[in-house]
């Protein structure tokens, strides 16, 4: 690979190609993404190949989805209701998480939040959950992470949108391992708001971080953690 | 077969835009969402397949991305469409997969034949629409050398990275990346029209 940084006498095209194609090792897509920062060049190549690659994602045998598919789907989304921006009707609105949660969140103080939820946890009786506070560094907004059965929800509130084109990122740290990403991209709200499932079995998992990363995600992290939740 | 009244809304929601879609989802209509997994689930489901060669974890992959998107998570019509936006998110899973539970070993037995039923109807003017720019793209790519869509097609659907490829086709990695550029440049310059279209 190149070494050249903010000198535009360089050819870093195939780099491009294969960042496009998600296929630079970590450590030399976490290189070039820094490159990016500081060649204009470089972002123009990259721009006029990220069109075709995304195109490769139509370019596959057309099938139907299958009934059965279609059904898990709606099934699915009926047992996990989203989180409307807006009710359509108030009156159907019942005491419920997505109340705790509201109220966790608009109280915009992580001791008032872990105290509302851990309240609400007593209520159910679920003493396997718990509730961790986690750092938000560089940024104005709080974060927690919700644990239950091993799984993790984690919830944002007053986090600013990501920049352009790019989107928030959470990995997932191993001990003392490098944090591995994992499928859970998210954006927030208006009012800065997200809640986010963390993929996976949380049991080993030392610490849940969130990045800046550019739009599709990244397999390496190309910006410091906005976001750490430590478990242990 | 009786009409119920969700048939009649779907029937209606089925002339919305996908934006329009969305910001139904956003206030949580599960007849919008039924509306748009009509839309878009078989383009969906079909690069699940095609990356993981398994037909039931195609279609977990299928259902996380679609329950992302209903849980809001993620999806910003500022920055894309929403059709992009499933897509990106069935191909990123589907490469979380491939680390998680090295998928790429191989297929379900019987899964090409479970999915022939599965080719998609051509049923209304968008689809044929779609299939038509899937055609188009299919064979800009079979129009590559040989060389330069092996590599494409085992980096996009395979999720191999170059190091890896360099290591299967026994070539130098620079090679790799070169074929790769060479590609999608060829790419680029057949479907200039296209791509400008799905963005």
């Amino acid at each position: 690979m190149s070494v050249n940084g903010n000198t535009h006498d360089h050819d870093r095209g195939d780099d491009a190609a294969a960042y496009v194609l998600g296929a630079l090792e970590p450590r030399e897509a976490a290189e070039y993404v820094r490159h990016l920062t500081v060649c204009t060049r470089c972002r123009e190549e990259l721009a006029a190949l990220t069109p075709v690659a995304d195109a490769l994602a139509s370019a596959v045998p057309q099938l139907a989805a299958p009934t059965e598919l279609r059904r898990r789907v709606m099934r699915a989304a009926k047992e996990r209701p989203n989180e409307p921006t807006e009710r359509v009707d108030r009156r159907e609105r019942k005491p419920s998480r997505l109340t705790t949660r509201r109220i966790a969140l608009g109280a915009g103080i992580a001791t008032a939040c872990v105290a509302a939820v851990l309240a609400f946890v007593a209520i159910q009786g679920r003493d396997t959950s718990r509730v961790v506070s986690a750092s938000v560094m560089g940024s104005p907004g709080a974060a927690q992470l919700r644990i239950s059965h091993n799984r993790g929800e984690l919830v944002v509130s007053h986090l600013p949108p990501p920049a352009a084109g790019r989107i928030y990122e959470v990995w997932v740290r191993r001990g003392s391992t490098s944090p591995a990403p994992t499928s859970a991209l998210f954006s927030v709200t208006g009012g800065g708001t997200a809640t986010v499932d963390v993929p996976g079995d949380l049991r080993g998992v030392s610490q849940i971080l969130v990045t800046q990363e550019p739009a599709g995600g990244s397999r390496v992290s190309t910006h410091r953690p906005l976001i750490v939740a430590s478990l242990t | 077969m009786i009409r119920t009244p969700r048939h009649f809304r779907l029937a209606g929601l089925r002339r919305l835009a996908d934006e329009e879609l969305a910001d139904h989802i956003r206030r949580g209509d599960g007849v919008a969402y039924e509306a748009l997994f009509e839309r878009h689930g078989g383009a969906a489901f079909s690069l699940a397949y095609r990356m993981c060669g398994r037909r039931t974890l195609a279609e977990d992959i299928v259902q996380e991305a679609f329950l992302s998107l209903w849980r809001g998570r993620g999806f910003d019509p500022a920055r894309g469409s929403v059709r992009s936006w499933v897509l990106a998110a069935v191909r990123h899973r589907a490469l979380d997969s491939f680390r998680h539970n090295a998928a790429k070993t191989g297929r379900d037995v019987n899964d090409d034949a479970a999915t022939e039923s599965l080719v998609a109807a051509e049923d209304t003017g968008a689809q044929v629409q779609r299939e038509e720019d899937a055609r188009q793209v299919r064979g800009a790519l079979v129009e590559l050398p040989t060389e330069q869509r092996q590599v494409i097609e085992l980096a996009y659907y395979g999720g191999f990275t170059h190091s890896e490829i360099a290591g299967m086709l026994d070539l130098p990695a620079g090679t790799v990346k070169g074929r790769m550029r060479l590609g999608l440049t060829k790419l680029r310059l057949s479907l200039s029209d296209f791509a400008e279209a799905v963005t």
